[in-house]
């Protein structure tokens, strides 16, 4: 391993605009990935992992320049481009064509999946000597047996060569996708999902293959997953992604058995173990992830973190407290619709009891977010009393007033910095700023 | 480098090599030849503005004026040497059989326009050095680059996949009609574009008007010489003349396989311009996206809703009816519909990720729309076709109907207006051609279905749930 990595992704960031009207105004950006850092070793699997929609993908596409990322750098040092020049770039995004061509040569990808990654109207072997063809090998016959050669590799038979997309499996297809990525000799694999489109029982053969390949050409892989247990596989180190920000970043032992924020935590409760005897911490995240266009304040995932920060004047239950803070959320956005759960509960005649229904209705209101009947804190219970009142009144103004002013979180008034955990152990949690351990946390009181 | 070809490996393959031996880049004569095209439509420009009424060169002294033949063979001579020859030559060895064929072909045919044009200046049938007495006009030569062009990228490449082509065939198959149509189709272009070669066109012999065709009888009252038996005061038609003769005494027979060819032009050139322009601009279109996009769909809009009948009139008011004319035309007015129908299918392919796993690969964009987008979208091309080539053959045999035609050819609708004023005693003359364009329609109507069904299985699978 040399002392400077294959890959160094600095404050990557890609935006998408979003435009109005006839002159295609931008009124605002989606910041699918907002900012982020991490390096990979030459031969070394870094796993980008996180939920549907926080931007793994168009990090891996921003990195590899098949989309152009908004701003950031990208520092590649192949085994060849950095013998080629001192004084060239080696920054991907400021690649011209002549340099992104060779780049090409460098970095490939495997996409999700294998059923559209291969061109119907071309046989598979086609489809891979293509590569070889784009970048200058005209001859026809010793692409053929390099091809060929190659589809061995990955566990087919060169007669395969002549064979149409729709004559594989999906493990099979998935293979000549590898075959693909492979045949220009690459230093780095980005690989999106290899396999999460594959049958649980061609799972296990596919990646072994990746991991056969890997060691046998030194190849270093950028590998992108939602699910965990596929990671801790495959991968030397894992970042974990929510909403566009790096959360944590670490060796996989180390993410895996040390987790250094509450999100990864949340991932990793979500892992089957095969250890009946091991109780399971079971964190379920409430909600979806926020949109990447207004994205949250301070630390992006407070609006569903289990280990929100309560400030020093509540004494409440740390499920409690995120119960309120998303009611106060409810309450704020207006997405919580007092006159419908009204309308809902009036079964019987319209000349009931109004102190009756309004009473039914502030339970269901509760209830509806988790809230106790009492709330451990006195003091918190009797503003969260009175913000009902004025729901029920009809009185949205002063509820949301009430609630926004009185229960307020750390976590999104100051954005974390990163804290260093050792051996390159990061995290960005406002609970771990202090290098202080997750699990010695003061917050998380009671579950 | 390995020397055993056999054993090479794709991670011991030496890329600065292939980088030092590789061709240079063809931007350069993309370059060149963008530049000789913009100089030949400068020259072309200043002839009609400016030296309108003189010779072309008469400003540098010298009494030359272009005449229309000679811009356009040099329009043509610069495009084959620019996108066909340089790129054959400069890939030599590793050229697709289907681009060496094509260039071939027309380099052959382009100097048969030469000798035809320039040598015997167009003063004797082109063949008559062999001794045979047929003359080619340029209609015949553009109809020939559009066989060619039909030859080598649609029925070579089938040939070139057998594997892919007996699939196609055995899913076509199982359509009757379209089988059936098939073999019409193919009988009626063989014939069509065969048959004039040898046959005549039928003389107009007076006093044999309105025979009727083989089993059927007209009254003695419109014959003036019946060829066939008479019996009663009625005319028999004969062998002589299986579907009768026209109020000029001409064979209709003769006259629908003259009419087959005119057709097969329409059909084959006409569709290879729509098809050509249609293509490019749609998928050009939804590949730039931006600003190229809304120009060229814009442009397709303004197209769409030019009144392209009333244009062909006044060129026919101005230059007279001429069936090349109408054919250009035709092309040139008809391939917005294509472009958009392209567009759309380019823009959903082009999504997919075999398109991206393309771009990853360095490929340009020409290549990736030669080679991917544009195959993919070929199963639309075709369906497009199969609308298409109908509604061309019935333009120009209403237009011919309503007298609108060019009436020196024999085409099916100059024929059935013939008929018209006859039809009470002689419905034939309209009847017969009449029938075999509406079967020629119908043909491909039954193959456009086939084909779709054939070419694009997810298509079918959606119409049947």
């Amino acid at each position: 391993m040399t002392e400077r990595p294959l890959l160094s992704v600095r404050n990557l960031k890609k935006h998408y605009p979003i435009t109005q009207g006839i002159l295609s105004r931008q009124v605002g950006a989606a910041r699918a990935v907002d900012g982020i850092s991490f390096d990979i070793a030459e031969g070394e699997t870094l796993g980008l992992v996180g939920e549907s929609g926080c931007g793994k993908s168009t990090a891996a596409t921003s990195i590899i320049r098949l989309e152009e990322p908004t701003s950031g750098e990208v520092i590649f040092n192949g085994r060849d481009s950095a013998a080629v020049s001192a004084d060239a770039t080696n920054d991907v995004t400021k690649f011209d064509d002549a340099q992104l061509k060779a780049f090409r040569r460098d970095a490939q990808m495997i996409f999700q999946d294998p059923s559209s990654s291969l061109d119907p109207r071309m046989t598979v072997g086609s489809s891979v000597a293509e590569l070889l063809e784009v970048h200058g090998m005209s001859d026809k016959q010793r692409r053929r047996d390099i091809v060929q050669n190659l589809l061995e590799d990955v566990g087919l038979s060169a007669s395969d060569y002549d064979r149409y997309p729709h004559e594989f499996s999906g493990g099979q297809k998935q293979r000549i996708a590898l075959a693909r990525a492979l045949v220009l000799n690459p230093d780095l694999i980005v690989a999106d999902e290899p396999v999460s489109a594959l049958d649980v029982s061609i799972r296990a053969e596919i990646l072994s293959l990746i991991n056969d390949l890997q060691e046998k050409y030194g190849l270093s892989m950028l590998f992108i997953s939602h699910d965990m247990s596929v990671v801790q596989d495959v991968c030397d180190r894992v970042a974990v992604m929510y909403l566009g920000e790096i959360v944590e970043i670490g060796d996989t032992e180390e993410i895996f058995t040390n987790p250094q924020h509450p999100y990864t935590e949340a991932l990793l409760s979500a892992v089957p173990r095969p250890d009946p005897r091991r109780k399971r911490q079971d964190i379920e995240l409430k909600g979806i992830v926020p949109s990447p266009t207004n994205p949250p304040s301070g630390c992006r995932f407070h609006t569903r973190c289990h280990r929100v920060i309560q400030p020093d004047e509540w004494d409440l239950e740390q499920s409690e407290w995120r119960s309120l803070l998303n009611f106060r959320d409810g309450v704020v956005e207006e997405s919580l619709d007092v006159e419908t759960t009204r309308e809902m509960l009036r079964t019987g005649p319209a000349d009931e009891d109004v102190d009756v229904a309004d009473a039914r209705l502030r339970a269901e209101l509760r209830e509806e977010y988790d809230l106790p009947e009492t709330l451990s804190d006195q003091q918190a219970e009797r503003t969260l009393s009175e913000s009902l009142d004025h729901l029920v009144e009809g009185e949205y103004g002063e509820a949301q007033e009430l609630l926004a002013e009185a229960f307020v979180t750390p976590c999104e008034q100051e954005e974390p910095a990163y804290a260093d955990h050792g051996g390159g152990h990061r995290s960005k949690c406002l609970l771990t700023n202090d290098q202080a351990s997750l699990q010695s946390a003061p917050s998380l009181k009671n579950d | 480098m390995a020397t055993k070809n056999t054993s090479e490996r794709f991670d011991t393959v030496d890329w600065d090599e292939i980088a030092a031996n590789a061709p240079d880049g063809n931007g350069t004569s993309t370059r060149a030849y963008l530049a000789a095209l913009g100089l030949l439509a400068v020259l072309f420009v200043y002839d009609l503005v400016v030296a309108s009424g003189e010779a072309t060169f008469a400003a540098v002294g010298v009494s030359y004026d272009v005449p229309l033949f000679h811009w356009v063979l040099a329009f043509s001579l610069l495009s084959f040497a620019f996108l066909g020859l340089l790129p054959l030559v400069r890939n030599r060895g590793h050229a697709s059989a289907n681009f060496a064929g094509i260039v071939v072909a027309t380099g052959a045919m382009l100097a048969v326009i030469i000798y035809d044009g320039i040598y015997l200046a167009n003063a004797v049938p082109t063949f008559s050095a062999i001794g045979w007495n047929y003359d080619v006009t340029g209609l015949d030569y553009l109809f020939g680059f559009s066989l060619l062009v039909f030859a080598f990228y649609a029925a070579l490449p089938l040939y070139q996949n057998p594997r892919m082509t007996s699939y196609y065939w055995s899913e076509f198959r199982k359509n009757r009609p379209a089988m059936v149509s098939l073999v019409f189709l193919a009988f009626i272009f063989g014939v069509g574009i065969v048959g004039p070669l040898f046959i005549n066109y039928p003389e107009a012999e007076f006093f044999r008007k309105y025979q009727p065709p083989v089993f059927a009888t007209v009254s003695m009252n419109f014959v003036l010489e019946c060829v066939g038996q008479q019996a009663n005061g009625v005319c028999h038609g004969t062998w002589d003349y299986p579907l009768g003769t026209t109020n000029q005494g001409r064979d209709i027979l003769t006259m629908i396989i003259y009419g087959m060819q005119i057709s097969a032009k329409i059909a084959f050139v006409t569709t290879l311009i729509a098809i050509g322009v249609g293509t490019a601009v749609g998928t050009i279109s939804a590949y730039a996206g931006g600003l190229v996009d809304e120009v060229l769909m814009r442009y397709v809009d303004i197209m769409q809703s030019f009144p392209t009948l009333i244009l062909y009139l006044l060129i026919l008011y101005i230059f007279g009816a001429d069936l090349t004319l109408f054919i250009l035309l035709l092309g040139f007015f008809s391939w917005s519909g294509t472009a958009r129908y392209v567009r759309s299918n380019a823009l959903a392919k082009s999504q997919e990720e075999y398109i991206k796993a393309v771009q990853l690969s360095g490929a340009s964009l020409y290549r990736i729309i030669r080679r991917h987008i544009i195959p993919n979208t070929a199963s639309s091309i075709v369906t497009d076709l199969t609308l298409l080539i109908p509604a061309f053959l019935l333009a120009e045999a209403q237009l011919a109907f309503l007298g609108l035609g060019d009436s020196e050819i024999a085409s099916w609708g100059v024929l059935i207006s013939v008929g018209r004023n006859d039809l009470s005693f002689a419905p034939w003359i309209t009847l017969a051609p009449g029938i075999v364009l509406f079967f020629t329609i119908l043909a491909f109507a039954f193959i456009g279905d086939a084909a779709l069904d054939a070419l694009d299985p997810e298509a079918q699978a959606e119409a049947e749930s």
